[in-house]
This record gives C-alpha cells, structure tokens and sequence, in this order.
C-alpha cells in the first residue's frame, strides 16, 4: 500500500483504504473513524468515504433552548489546565475554555478552534487550519497566535505535574525543556505548521485530552475561574470547591458554534459516595450522574433513569513493580496471573459491565488491536510456580485505592489467588494517601483512563524511564517496537508490531489488567445529548432538556 | 436445589448455632444454681434486664469462641454466581446454603457475621480494658494526692476529650503516620501501663513478704514484659505476640480516646471514697498510700467502674465502626461488623440484607452491654 | 465571679494554644507535607518535585517556625524566586512586596487560606458554622422536649410498664449508632425499596431552603442517638428526685399527682439532664460529622471532615479552635446552669 500526499481534495489516501476494510467486515466502523479522523478526516468526510450519511447529533427531536440541567461530580479547585489531573477540573471550565480538537464517542475527532488538519506523507508534518470567526469572549479574535502560544506552553516541561508536554512528544526539546526552536511556526493568521522530529500520530490525539485546554495569552497560571476569559458560551457563575460550581450562558459573548441550548449547568458534589448519588437521584435533586460503576447500575435502572454506555478502554491495572521483590521475578508475575480469571473478576467486581482484558493493555477497540490465543487460568500451576520460586510461605499484599469498585475488584483479584493457595492479604488506601507513592507499591491496582490508541497508553506507562511507569518495566525489544509503532501512521502495519508487543506484555507478566470498563452514565429522562463520552468530556453545547 | 424458605433458614441457623446454645445453657444452668455464691455476678441473676443482657453478651461471646464450628463457609472466599445472593440461596457447588444471602462479592453474609463477632470481641473489651488500666493507674493517685500533679493530669485529660474524636482519629490514624513511628511510641507507653499496675498492685501488699512479692512481681515483669516486646515493637523473640500494625493503630487510638474519661471517673470516684472512715481507718494504720488505693479504695469503687467497663466496650464497638464508616484503618476484607455495614449500606436499597444482618449484630451486642450495664447497676445500688 | 470567668478563659486560651500546635504538629509530618504538595502540584508528580514545590512555598522551614508563623508572632516566610519575583505567606496574589506586612496569623486577624477551597478560612468556617447551627437547632429542639418527656414518664412510676416499655426504647436508640439508624431511615422512607418516599435522603437543598421533606431524616438521625442518653439521665435523677422525702410529704398532704410531678419534682429533677444535655453538645459533633458526611450536608462537620481527609492544615487548625471554643463554652455553660438551678451552690 502506498501512502500518496493529500490528493485535491484534502483528504488523506490512507483513509480510502480504511474504508475499504470497514465496508469490507475488516475493522470496525468506530476504528475506522478514530484512523481517518486522526489523519485530518472530518467526521463527514470519513462517514463519506465509508458511503453512509454522517449521523445527525440530534436525530428526530429538535432541542429546545433554555433550562437548568444538574448533575453531580466532584468539583476541585482550579488550576493551570496543564497540571490537571482529573477530568472533573476541565469539565467545569469546559464552558468557557475550549478545545482545538475534540474526540467524540464515536471515535472520531472532530475539528473545534482547529478547523481541519493535514499530515503530509512520512507524518512529520502537521498543517492546521485555524478556525475563523473565533472571538475570546473580551473580545479579542481568536488566531494563529493564540495557536502558538497554547502549543508553546504546553511544551514547558519545566512546570511541575505539565503533563502535556508527555503528549506533545518530539515538539519538546529535550535539553531546555521548553518548545523545540522552529517547530511551531505561523504560516499566516489562519495557518500553523508544527515540524516533528520524528513522525508521531498521536500529537493530533493528545490536544484533545482534557489538559490542553485553549487559554487566552494573558492568562497567569493560576485558578482559570478567576478570570474566565475563554472562547466558550458559558461562564461559571458559583464555584465552591467541594460543593457547587454553577456556569451560566455567557448572553454578552457571541459564540462561534451551533448549540449551547443550557441557560445554567449546575455541578452539584455529593462526595465520593454513590450511595449518596443514588439518594440525590431518588429525591429529585439533580437530573444526571457523572458516572455510576458497576453494581450501581441495576438501582439507576430500577428507579426509571435513562442510561447511556460508553464501551471504552478505561482499565484497572492491577500492576507488579518490577523492581520490587518478590516481583522482581518474573515466574511469580506469571504464577499470579495464572492464578487469576479475569472472567471472574470481572462479574465479582464490576458487575460483568465490561469486557474481560488480557493483560497486555491493549483494547480490542483500539484501531491497532491484535488478537493473540486466549489466556490459560491455572490454579494449581500457579502455586507450585510460586514455590519453586521460593515463595511458597511469602505473604503478598495486593494495595488499592479505597473506592468502591476498585477495592472490590482487588478483593475479588485477591481471593482467586487465595484460592490457587497463594497468601495474600489486602490493604486499602485513602486517595489522600494512595497517590502518595502509587509509583512505588510492589502490588498495587491503579486506574487509567481511554485513549484513543493503543499505542498511547503503552507510552505514557510502560516504556522505560517514563514519568508514569509504574511497573518499572524496562525491557530493550518493547522500547523498540514501541518507537517503531509510534511512526507508523498505517494501523494495519502497526498491528504486525504491536502484536509481537502484546507478547512480550504478557510473556513478562507486566500486570493483571482483568478487563475493560463499560462507563455508564444515568439521566433523568428528560435530559438530551448528554450521554455518556468515553472519557468523561461534556460537551456542553449538546447537552438540551426536553420540555 | 431450591432456595431455602425464611422458617427453613431459622430453622438451618438454629442448627449451626447448636454449640452456642450448649453453651449459654449450661453457664445459665450453673450460674443460677450456684448465684447466691457469686457476689456481684450471681446477683444479676435476680434482675430480668441484666439476665437479658448477660444472655445476649454471652451468645455472641460463644458465637465468637465456637465461630468455627458455626460458619458455614469460609468468610473470604468469593463465589461466582453468589453475588448479592438472596438469603437461603444454594451454594453453586451443591453443598450447602448462603443462609444469610451473600454480599456484593458473593461472599457468605451468614459467616461473616460469625467470624465478625470475634474480631468485634476480640479489639474493643481488650481495648477497653487497656484504657481502664490506665484511666485507674493515673486516676487514682490524681484523686488521692490531688495537688500538682492532679492538675497536669487533668489538663492534659480535658486536652484530649475537647479534641473532636472524629479529628483524633484522623490525625492518628492515617496510613502515613506508621512511617513516623507515632504509633509505636504511643504503644510503648500505653503497653506499660498493665506492667506498672500489676507490678505496684503486687509490690504495695506484699513488700512485707519480700519473698512472695519478688515472685509475683518478677512473674508479672517477665510475662508482661515479654508480651509487651511483641505488642508494642513487633520485637518478640519468641514470636509469639505480635501485632497488625494497621491494627495497632487502630487499637492505639482507641485506648487514647477512651483514656482520659475513664480517668475522669476514676479520679472522681476516689475523691468520693477517700473521705469514708474506713480510708482514714488505714491512713491511721499507717498503710502506704499506694496500699490504700489499690487495696482499700479500688474494690470499692469497682460498681460504678464495672458498669462502666460494660457500657464502654459497647461504645468501643461503635467507635469501631465509625472508623470503618470513614474508611479509616479498615483491613479490607475483613469481617468486622463496622466496615462491613459501611460496605453494604451503598447498596442497601436493592440488596438490604448485606448491611442489615451486621447492623443487627451491631446493635443487638451494644444493647446487651448496655442492658447488661443497667442490670449490674440496679444490683449494685442493692448492696 | 469574675475571677472565676478569667481563669476560664485563660484556661481555654492556654488549651487552644495545646491543641492547635499539636494538630499543626499531626499536620505537618513529612508525609503529610508531601500530601500536601501533591495535591497542589498534581497527584502524580516526582519527589524531587515535591522538595522543590515544599521549599517554593515555605514548607521548608521548622515546625514550631511555622507554628509561629500561623499564629502571627514569627515573620511570615518570603522567598525569591531566580527571576527575582518575591513571594511570601503575607504577600497576596499580585500585591507589591513592598507594602505587604511582616506579620500575618491569627494575631493579626487572618486565620488562614485553605488549600482545599482556595478561600480564606474564617469565610469558610463562618458560612459552615452557620450551616451546622441551622441543623444543631433542630436538633436540639427536638430531642430536649422529646426526650425530656420520655425521660420523665419513665421515671415518674419507677419500674411500672411505661417505665419498662420507654427504658427499653431508650437503651436501643442509643444502641444504635447514626451510621446505622441513618441508612435505616433512609430506606426505609426515602428509597423506592418501600416506595413511602415521604423525606428525602439528602439534605444537599437543605443548604439553600431547608423544609420539612429535606431536613427531616438528617435530624432524626442525630437526635435518635441523643434521645435515649439524655432520657434515661433524666429518668434516673426523675426516679431519685421521686423518692426523696419533701415528695412523698407532699403525696401525704393529698397533693395530686399531676402536680407533684409538675410543681415538686421537676425542677429538681431537671437539673442533671441540663448539665448531660450541654456537654452533649460537642459529643453531638460526632454525630453531625456522621450524618453530614451520609447526608451530604455542607455544614462544619463535613468541613472537618474534608479538610482531615485532604490535610488542608491551616482549615483543620481553624476548625480545632472552633471545636475547642465549642467544648469550653458548653462545659462553662453547664457550670454556670447547674449553679442558677441549684440554689445549693454558689460560685466563688
């Protein structure tokens, strides 16, 4: 197959062959749009080359304007969007801060203050068209130059916790930690070319995750409530940490977009307990639950609610440190995994709402997914593997997070070992506490979030030396075949890589990642467009209330 | 198999429980035979409420002495398909029933309870106790000397208890605070406090014996001392006492909130009884004052403390509980009564069972100490 | 009098310098430090980051120099940052260095910023304290007269089957602690399990508007618990007061019962469930913590609670001072009450 440049039309060749395998059963329809939309496709576009009509956002009804829509999440305390580190902090500045792309649950990415992108053949450059008609809500215009100043600060790595500059890879430079000279540059008002080093596919992906909110040049770093000036068509009205934050329609701003049906957006917190959701649900309190996990699902249903799923690569993994004894060995890593079906796990401690993984943290809905032979549970090989390995008598001990389905899941992780005949014992740790040294436990259960590729997540955590390995895993033929795969824009050639990087995930034991969440979201029956993303992004100027 | 009927899993938790039932026969068989006897304890068996009380007390005591002989399956093993089972639901294998239902993961609700009991009444009457050591230790010599050092005590007392407990607890009791080795310091003291009772409990009766004292105090000094190597620094040679150190803690924070109250009322009580002739009898005497408190002052205000000691190993139980509440040194898995409640109320308005089967314990154990308190009351107030 | 009002209140100032430093001291251990730093400078950062944010900031510095530094008798930290900016704990956000003042701790009226809400802390406490009052009120007016009532029905005829059938309500109310009675009470009347939804099972509105349906639950959760206490203190000093022998002369004297109970025994019997009932005041505290946190009700308890859980040391240290404020008052309340009722005693 051969990549050709942009034809006349814009749109990249490879993307008429993707269509090809979709039509053809090959790939599915949602992998076919994160490839094509990931090499500048717009959502009509790739919907056009598969031969369907794009579907309408809002299909029969026609959304009305106005209303209050309630719904609860945890509400923190602002800061630099480059520092966040829960999806919450965005979703509440969502309303005034947007995004240059968004990804949506489909699997595409859709243009928003970028207007449309191009990727030119060895994927080493990126065009991108700025949208017009973009003002901040001071006033100012929205540029090229605000572009590049976003794309620059997100590169400063010398800012304690910018995870960003992760994501924006070969733009950073690696002695000064700040913007590579030259590889942000303003064609025009309109146009920004950014030059990479080495191809990377994934750039396009990361400003789209909930960090790389668009901020306007005079912004100080600090709480982006205090002086909400952004592109959107909200503004927060009330925002007590821990309590409410409240956005109101921005009537003074006209907004570029079509939507933003909302009069008020109310973010109430009820804590980290969902027994206290379920209760707020019961007495009409609020109209939307910002997830609901696993066994709570049955009760949202049961009250009447309405639900919508996100199938996602949202995990649990439940990870060795291989630096730590006794898991520095890798027969024990193996012996565990063996011991545990991930089948199990899944129906005890999430409620079967999900999709049972295999241990290398690769999803089948990520585009680059290779299958590989089913898993092996053996109970008994597990244990005579741990006492050869001289660990027969060792006391394991299994670290998680004490919230609910997390815990649960590590209970369920852990009684199977005990099972096999393994001892294990249980420690559960505050989130204050947990996060203190979540790097450093031997055997612990750690969240991650869905990307959308699979090569991302394997990068962010598993590659040596990264900031967020916390397996320690450092293995010379995964770094290799990683780094190769990143430059591979073709999912199909990526896929002969990745299987072989699956392999070796499994061979080495890496973790126990026992399945794939289903993430689901519960809404009074009259709320419209709000269902539920992938990961955790509202977007605001969908969401309407029927009368 | 089908599902048990409500009068079938009566019927089948009847049964497991045949060794408690033994039990509690035969101690109300003896005690009411032998209860003109018995002082105090034999008096209890006058009163109807304190029988009541003492009979709830001791079902679950022997729930928790022959828990293994009860339960039914292991607590910790998660079955699939049991999740939330309803109560009476068979076990997949064909062998027997969830009698109570199981838990949200699939756990047999019926034998954690029972294993739960004796983690229950295995921390709070031991914690409870240690605090009554030390309440009695500081207290009495605070009432009877007063002065000074009644005055640092007290203070520090009224320090501690106008701390909100819920803020003690987390400040104590944190994951991160084991690193500073706060717990174990705490430890160190409050371990010795049983050492230094007995040791000057044995030594103010017997110093005239030097013989008899130095067996019993070095008896005392060896034991304890032993035991306090393990319970205290983990640094037992032996092996053979040793503690959690999640669970020290907890147990830790315990006795340092119960402490102080407890002083209170010591310290209260004897300034009561030290003015009654038969103190100033033995003042006259010239007993020692150590003498005097533990041997004169003490036994006689053993109603109240006992009373007390009932009430407040209830209210341990609570506290306990509140811990799990907040998530606050929980060994996860675990049985007890308090995290198990926490775990099962989120659920509680689909599968009640869970939380409710715990939440009965709970409450029946608190009220049989308090029932059990109020009896012992009434009939020491008869003396 | 007075003399005795004084030394009160230096006994409290002296124990709110105690209690604060030792929970400044809880606070400020190394790992709690680290905490701190990383919630601030996000959840997944470096050690070598978190030492150089804690040094940024003015954690670098001794205990008892921060210590001094919150109660406003050390000068509050500056530091330089390389591009030659000065910040300091005094100097706000976008402030001239210059102007800003030495000192700034509680001696000087600021109380401190919280690190949670990003507020200052005495707005927070004042808004919560609030909150909590509304609750602590309700409270309290339902569970004095109710258990006033059971407590003295009880204790009027000892050991008759009223006495029996309330004593044994009040020993299992207090048998059960809020985090079970609360979830009891919510299923039962606020969950589609029994579908009698008559309250509601939270009190998140209650902030705004507090009514009847939103109120009611968290409430009798709290008071449950009391009840029982202080019914069946006030029918053990009903049951003493009863058989003390100015009553029974006055039984002899043909008074009717009615008024004996109403005219003889209360006053005296009242007077040990007023001191149980003030120094229950900062136990109930326990509980509003509870039903806060199960209730989602903003109020001083839930505040506590987030700011322990979060480490957010300069918010706990406001909030111990209030708790120990609470606990002094109510005990020195409880002293002069008992005072005023009982003739017996005077005050030096």
């Amino acid at each position: 197959m051969s990549l050709s440049p942009n034809n006349g039309t814009g749109v990249h060749a490879a993307i008429g062959m993707y269509a090809a395998e979709c039509k053809a059963g090959l790939m599915s329809r949602r992998e076919f749009m994160t490839r094509a939309s990931a090499l500048g496709a717009s959502a009509a576009v790739a919907y056009g080359a598969l031969g369907l009509a794009a579907p309408q956002a809002v299909a029969a009804e026609t959304p009305v304007m106005g209303g209050t829509l309630r719904m609860n999440m945890e509400t923190r305390p602002g800061k630099d969007p480059r520092t966040w580190d829960w999806s919450e902090l965005a979703n509440f500045s969502r309303g005034w801060l947007e995004y240059m792309v968004e990804y949506n649950s489909d699997g595409s990415l859709v243009g928003r203050l970028i207007e449309s992108w191009s990727l030119n053949e060895a994927a080493t450059e990126i065009t991108m068209n700025v949208r017009k008609g973009v003002t901040w809500n001071n006033g100012d215009a929205f540029t090229a130059d605000d572009v590049v100043h976003n794309i620059t600060r997100w590169c400063d790595a010398n800012v304690e916790g910018n995870s960003m500059a992760a994501r924006m890879g070969g733009l950073v430079d690696a002695e000064t930690k700040q913007a590579k000279a030259g590889a942000i540059t303003k064609i025009d008002d309109h146009t920004v070319k950014l030059t990479l080093p080495a191809p990377d596919i994934t750039i396009i992906v990361g400003m789209a995750d909930y960090p790389a909110a668009v901020v306007h040049q005079s912004y100080d770093n600090g709480d982006t409530a205090l002086n909400p000036i952004g592109t959107g068509p909200y503004l927060p009205e009330v925002d007590e940490v821990g309590v409410k934050q409240v956005l109101v329609k921005n009537t003074a701003h006209k907004w570029w977009g079509e939507g933003a049906y909302l009069d008020r957006i109310e973010y109430i917190d009820l804590g980290t307990d969902p027994a206290a959701v379920v209760a707020a649900a019961e007495s009409d309190e609020i109209d939307a639950t910002y997830r609901t996990e696993g066994d709570f699902v049955p009760i949202f249903q049961s009250i009447g609610w309405a639900s919508s799923e996100a199938v996602t690569s949202a995990t649990l993994a439940v990870r060795f440190h291989h630096a730590a004894a006794p898991f520095d060995n890798v027969k024990v890593r193996r012996a565990m995994q063996m011991a545990v079906d991930n089948n199990v796990v899944l129906e005890l401690g999430y409620g079967g709402m999900g999709q049972v993984a295999e241990n290398h943290h690769v999803c089948p809905i990520h585009p680059e997914y290779a299958k590989l032979p089913p898993l092996v549970v053996d109970p008994a090989g597990a244990k005579a593997a741990v006492a050869e390995a001289g660990h027969a008598d060792t006391e394991f001990e299994l670290i998680s997070l004490d919230d609910g389905w997390q815990a649960a899941t590590c209970d369920a992780v852990a009684a199977q070992i005990r099972d096999a005949g393994i001892n294990i014992k249980r420690t559960i740790l505050p989130g204050s506490t947990f996060w203190n040294d979540w790097l450093k436990y031997p055997f612990s259960a750690t969240e991650w979030n869905m990307r959308p590729l699979g090569v991302q997540v394997l990068a962010l955590a598993y590659k040596s030396g990264v900031a967020w390995n916390e397996t320690a895993f450092n293995n010379a033929e995964f770094d290799e075949k990683l780094t190769a795969a990143m430059a591979i824009a073709d999912a199909d050639k990526r896929r002969v890589l990745m299987e072989r990087i699956e392999q070796i995930m499994q061979e080495e034991g890496v973790l126990i990642q026992p399945y794939w969440r289903s993430l689901f979201r519960f809404t009074n029956p009259k709320v419209r467009g709000a269902e539920m993303h992938p990961t955790f992004e509202h977007h605001h100027y969908k969401w309407w209330m029927a009368a | 198999m089908d599902p048990l009927s409500w009068p079938e899993i009566t019927i089948a938790i009847a049964g497991r429980l045949v060794p408690v039932w033994i039990a509690l026969v035969v101690t109300f068989a003896l005690s009411m035979r032998f209860k003109r006897r018995l002082g105090l304890y034999g008096k209890l068996f006058d009163s109807p409420i304190g029988m009541l009380g003492f009979g709830i007390v001791m079902f679950w005591v022997f729930t928790a002495i022959f828990a293994d002989q009860v339960i039914t399956f292991d607590p910790l093993s998660q079955v699939s398909r049991m999740k939330n089972a309803l109560p009476g639901m068979p076990h997949p294998s064909g062998e027997g029933y969830y009698l109570l239902g199981g838990d949200n993961l699939a756990r047999d609700v019926f034998s954690r309870v029972v294993i739960g009991a004796r983690r229950v009444l295995a921390i709070a009457p031991a914690a409870t106790a240690f605090a009554f050591i030390m309440g009695i230790t500081l207290g009495l010599p605070a009432g009877y000397f007063g002065g000074k050092f009644d005055m640092a005590l007290s203070f520090l007392a009224n320090l501690v208890l106008s701390f909100p407990v819920i803020l003690l607890f987390y400040l104590l009791v944190t994951p991160e605070i084991r690193v500073t080795g706060i717990p174990t310091m705490m430890a160190a003291v409050l371990f010795l406090f049983p050492v230094i009772f007995l040791v000057i409990l044995w030594n103010s009766r017997y110093f005239i014996n030097p013989m008899q004292r130095n067996i019993y105090v070095g008896v005392t000094l060896v034991f304890g001392l032993w035991a306090y190597s393990g319970l205290a620094f983990n640094a037992d040679p032996l092996g053979v006492w040793s503690m959690d150190p999640n669970l020290l803690n907890v147990f830790v924070s315990v006795v340092f909130v119960n402490a102080p109250t407890v002083f209170r009322i010591v310290r209260g009580i004897v300034l009561d009884i030290k003015t009654r002739d038969y103190v100033a009898a033995a003042q006259t005497r010239g007993e020692g004052p150590w003498y005097i408190m533990l041997w004169e002052v003490l036994p006689n205000a053993r109603g109240p403390l006992i009373v007390d000691f009932c009430l407040r190993i209830g209210y341990t139980t609570i506290l306990l509980g509140t811990l799990g509440f907040f998530g606050l040194g929980v060994s996860p898995e675990s049985p007890n009564w308090g995290s198990t409640i926490n775990d099962g109320r989120k659920l509680l308005s689909l599968y009640p069972h869970p939380a409710l089967v715990p939440a009965i314990a709970l409450m029946s154990l608190v009220l049989g100490l308090n029932l059990l308190a109020d009896g012992l009351r009434e009939e020491s107030m008869k003396d | 009098m007075f003399k005795f009002l004084l030394r009160r209140f230096a006994t409290m100032v002296v124990m709110a310098l105690c209690l604060t430093y030792a929970v400044f001291y809880f606070t400020n251990l190394p790992p709690n430090l680290e905490k701190i730093a990383k919630s601030e400078a996000g959840s997944r950062i470096t050690d070598a980051e978190v030492d150089s944010w804690l040094a940024k900031n003015g954690y670098a510095s001794s205990t008892p120099q921060r210590y001094g530094e919150w109660l406003g008798v050390v000068p509050g930290w500056r530091n330089t940052t390389p591009d030659g900016k000065v910040t300091g704990r005094c100097i706000a956000r976008g402030t001239d260095p210059a102007v800003a003042p030495r000192f700034c701790g509680v001696a000087q009226g600021n109380m401190g910023f919280s690190n949670v809400f990003k507020q200052p802390v005495s707005s927070i406490i004042g808004l919560r304290l609030g909150l909590t009052g509304w609750l602590m009120l309700c409270v309290v007016c339902v569970m004095v007269p109710v258990s006033l009532l059971i407590g003295i029905l009880a204790g009027m005829r000892e050991g008759n089957r009223l006495d029996r059938s309330l004593s044994a309500v009040s020993i299992a109310t207090t048998a059960t602690p809020e985090y079970v009675s609360g979830v009891i009470l919510i299923t039962l009347f606020a969950s589609s399990v029994t579908g009698l939804k008559w309250f509601k099972g939270t009190a998140t509105s209650a902030m705004d508007n507090i009514t009847f349906e939103n109120f009611t639950l968290p409430v009798m959760t709290i008071s449950l618990y009391a009840i029982g206490y202080i019914a069946r203190m006030t029918r053990a000093s009903m049951a003493e007061v009863m058989t003390a022998q100015y009553i029974r002369t006055a039984r002899l004297k043909g008074v009717r019962f009615r008024d004996v109970v109403l005219k003889h025994a209360l006053r005296n019997a009242l007077i040990a469930p007023f001191t149980v009932i003030m120094l229950q005041i900062p136990w109930l505290l326990n509980g509003v913590v509870i039903v806060e946190t199960l209730f989602n009700y903003k109020g001083f308890g839930w505040t506590l609670v987030e700011a322990a859980g979060n480490n957010d040391v300069e918010l706990l240290l406001g909030c111990s001072v209030v708790a120990v404020i609470v606990v002094l008052v109510t005990q020195l309340l409880s002293d002069l009450g008992y005072a005023l009722l009982n003739p017996r005693i005077r005050l030096a």
